[in-house]
């Protein structure tokens, strides 16, 4: 399958590495400590033609497609996983654009998300179980001036620091989750305020916050897809999603396992080096194994992204395997380093805090099995 | 849960109130700070609860093996980092309690009585989960010791007031020259050195402990010359339970708070409610923690009526720690983008330390594989001519 790199995959996967290890490393500790976005990276980023690299030439992307992509998280996840965040959430936005949009959409959004002078940021979750039915869930009404935006979208990360937002909102109250639509909304929106960013367990550096829409009015243009398309953008772009979390939480538990094996040949216990003993072997042996399957089923959902296939079940496969075995990964890691491996002077404390978020923001915790479960009695 | 006596159930009841009001509230903050506060103690001193497990007849409260899990669950149940605090106390004590002398009970027990805590010295760089490869000496010296050397990882180290510390009398037998002393905070020589920060347990105190010169009267020694290594492991066979315990108070909380998170989410069951898969997780959570806390209990009870319990030691400290670790994995899953922005995620990376101090579950697997492993002793004496 596609973990057989075309040539190109695998220099972009390259370069990425080569990025991560110039521009990621040397700032991923203080990002981890002091949660300041990283205005200065992110354009590097830019500068690297990475914001824009599945999206097509002739909006100025690198049409690089979904294999490089994956590639390229999963290279900057080895050094900081809060970056890699930041790039998912700019390109699910960007991809909703590229595939909902209208022609003029495209033109007017793409090349900036492209060239990274747009930020972009996908908003879909509510407090409340699912969106659309909470009790200060995003409503959109048609009046003569527009739509008119109100409510709140939750936990929406690049909150604050992006440019615009899809944002899906429900437009029929009575039908709640069912009546969804998507629109693009510029951050500097009147009525638009960013709540105050929540104090997540990881991945700091990319804010994470609720939109607070207080009668936004937007033109009838804004509408991403048609009025009935909401719950479908919602479903494909998640997927789209969890393949490029996939490939963070494999960068994660890749870097770790490197990490912990090193770390085990240099650690002497009972005389001699820990990684000669079985049992930690076996946790390494483990580690390293989930990692690589896990890489092989995103490449496999990539790709079929790539080729236009259908690719949610891959991809919501991969999503149910790593959320049994992706958090796994740093506790045994960690395991492997023992009273050290606890210690935040050492590296791997970071992972486990950013490992545990890179499986579960972007879907509730049973919709995997649900995907799974529907193409089989289908 | 298992059947409990009418004071066994008012004492986990005074502790839980006590959580409910005194640490819950800050554990939050505590957690932030990344720093142990003193004045957390303040509201406990009044309890003599870090006196639980010192005899009435050196004014402590005596508590038996099960009452002293019942509370340390409770207290792992509000933070587990003011918990480790609590049970770090304890283990110190219990070295004293396995190898002193009365008058070395009474030096050791009183500081525990009036509040104040302890530590157990035991971890050195060098040697962790081999316990005996430490180099800190105790020399003797007429009728002194001369300690020099250093530990390391040691809970409640900045504040405690009295120490049990291991060092080695005779450096040339190895662990066979281990031996185990009392040390009292502000011998001279005796300085703190690095204080770590980590993943978790933020709130307890974690420090280097340095020893230069420092001169100890011979009457600090605890049992025999030689005798360190079997009082460590008879020391840790005893308070393995207490991490047990801790644990298992983080899987409870982590049930609860999910349970609370599926209730606001659905908040009228005839209306709607979770899906099975996430219904099942929870049954799951439950039965796990019932069962771990039947084996926990179950081995207190062995203590308690001074049967043999190592194994069980070794088996809820293993146990109650991986499901600590599990059931805080996937509360954190479940609730989301809720429990990776919320109090649940502090629960996820305390529950690790349970899986690596006291021994890790590596070492654990150990002493439960070696007892697995051995002949098995026929349960009927075999009879000759028998049928």
């Amino acid at each position: 399958m596609s973990i057989h790199l075309t040539e190109e995959q695998a220099l972009i996967g390259q370069s990425a590495r080569e990025f991560a290890k110039e521009y990621l490393d040397p700032i991923a500790v203080e990002l981890d400590h002091s949660s300041q976005y990283p205005t200065a990276v992110v354009k590097a980023l830019a500068d690297h033609d990475f914001l824009g690299l599945f999206l097509p030439s002739e909006f100025g992307g690198a049409e690089a497609g979904f294999v490089s992509l994956v590639e390229v998280i999963e290279n900057l996840s080895r050094s900081s996983a809060a970056v890699a965040s930041i790039l998912i959430n700019h390109s699910i936005a960007a991809y909703a654009i590229q595939r909902w949009g209208k022609a003029d959409q495209k033109k007017a959004y793409l090349p900036a998300l492209a060239a990274g002078k747009t930020l972009g940021a996908f908003a879909v979750f509510e407090h409340g179980p699912t969106p659309g039915v909470g009790p200060d869930a995003l409503q959109a009404t048609q009046q003569p001036e527009g739509w008119v935006l109100k409510g709140t979208k939750a936990f929406v990360r690049n909150a604050g620091v992006a440019d615009l937002y899809v944002v899906l909102a429900c437009t029929d109250p009575a039908a709640g989750g069912k009546a969804m639509a998507a629109f693009i909304i510029d951050a500097k929106a009147s009525g638009l305020t960013v709540g105050a960013p929540f104090d997540t367990m990881g991945l700091k550096g990319c804010p994470v916050a609720d939109l607070v829409f207080d009668n936004v009015i937007v033109p009838a243009t804004a509408m991403l897809g048609g009025l009935t398309e909401g719950q479908a953008i919602i479903t494909e772009t998640l997927a789209v999603a969890s393949i490029a979390e996939a490939a963070q939480t494999v960068g994660i538990g890749q870097a770790a396992v490197e990490h912990a094996a090193a770390y085990a040949k240099t650690r002497v216990q009972f005389g001699r080096p820990v990684s000669t003993l079985q049992a930690i072997q076996t946790l390494l042996a483990e580690t390293a194994t989930d990692c690589h399957l896990a890489r092989l089923g995103l490449h496999e959902a990539a790709l079929l992204l790539e080729q236009g296939k259908p690719f949610q079940v891959e991809a919501a496969m991969v999503q149910q395997f790593l959320a049994r075995f992706g958090a796994k990964m740093l506790v045994d890691t960690v395991q492997v380093e023992g009273g050290f491996g606890y210690s935040e002077f050492m590296p791997l404390p970071r992972l486990f805090r950013d490992i545990a978020g890179t499986t579960l923001l972007e879907a509730p915790a049973d919709y995997p099995d649900q995907t799974i479960a529907t193409a089989l009695l289908a | 849960m298992t059947l409990l006596s009418a004071e066994q159930k008012q004492v986990k009841q005074t502790a839980k109130d006590f959580v409910a009001k005194e640490i819950i509230p800050i554990a939050a903050k505590l957690d932030k700070a990344g720093v142990f506060h003193p004045q957390v103690l303040d509201a406990a001193r009044e309890s003599k609860i870090f006196a639980m497990a010192v005899p009435r007849e050196f004014g402590g409260l005596d508590y038996d093996a099960l009452t002293q899990a019942l509370v340390l669950e409770e207290w792992g149940y509000g933070c587990a980092g003011v918990g480790t605090t609590l049970a770090a106390s304890v283990l110190s004590m219990d070295s004293v309690l396995v190898a002193g002398t009365e008058a070395q009970k009474k030096m050791f027990f009183e500081p525990m009585v009036r509040g104040e805590i302890g530590s157990f010295g035991l971890t050195e760089p060098s040697a962790g989960s081999d316990a005996g490869n430490g180099k800190t000496t105790a020399l003797k010296d007429g009728d002194e010791y001369v300690l020099n050397g250093s530990k390391c990882w040691i809970t409640n180290g900045q504040f405690s007031t009295v120490f049990v510390i291991y060092a080695l009398t005779d450096p040339t037998k190895g662990m066979k020259g281990l031996s185990a002393f009392i040390v009292e905070k502000g011998a001279p020589g005796f300085t703190i050195g690095t204080v770590d920060h980590k993943l978790g347990i933020r709130s307890s105190n974690t420090v280097e402990l340095l020893f230069k010169d420092v001169r100890i009267p011979v009457s600090n020694l605890l049992g025999k010359e030689g005798e360190g290594m079997k009082i460590a492991m008879m020391t840790l066979d005893l308070a393995r339970p207490a991490i047990a315990s801790l644990a298992l108070g983080i899987a409870q909380r982590a049930l609860d708070e999910c349970v609370k998170h599926v209730q606001q989410n659905y908040p009228d069951p005839k209306v709607a409610q979770p899906g099975q898969t996430l219904q099942f997780k929870l049954a799951d959570m439950r039965i796990q923690i019932e069962a771990a806390r039947e084996l926990l209990h179950h081995t207190m009870n062995l203590r308690d009526a001074g049967l043999p319990f190592s194994v069980e030691s070794a088996m809820t400290k293993t146990s109650c720690a991986d499901l600590a670790m599990k059931v805080t994995t996937e509360a954190v899953q479940l609730m989301g983008a809720y429990g990776y922005t919320s109090e649940l995620s502090k629960l996820m990376r305390d529950a690790k330390i349970m899986q690596i101090y006291e021994g890790t579950n590596q070492i654990q697997r150990l002493v439960i594989s070696r007892a697995v492993l051995a002949p098995a002793k026929p349960a009927v004496a075999v009879q000759k001519g028998g049928n």
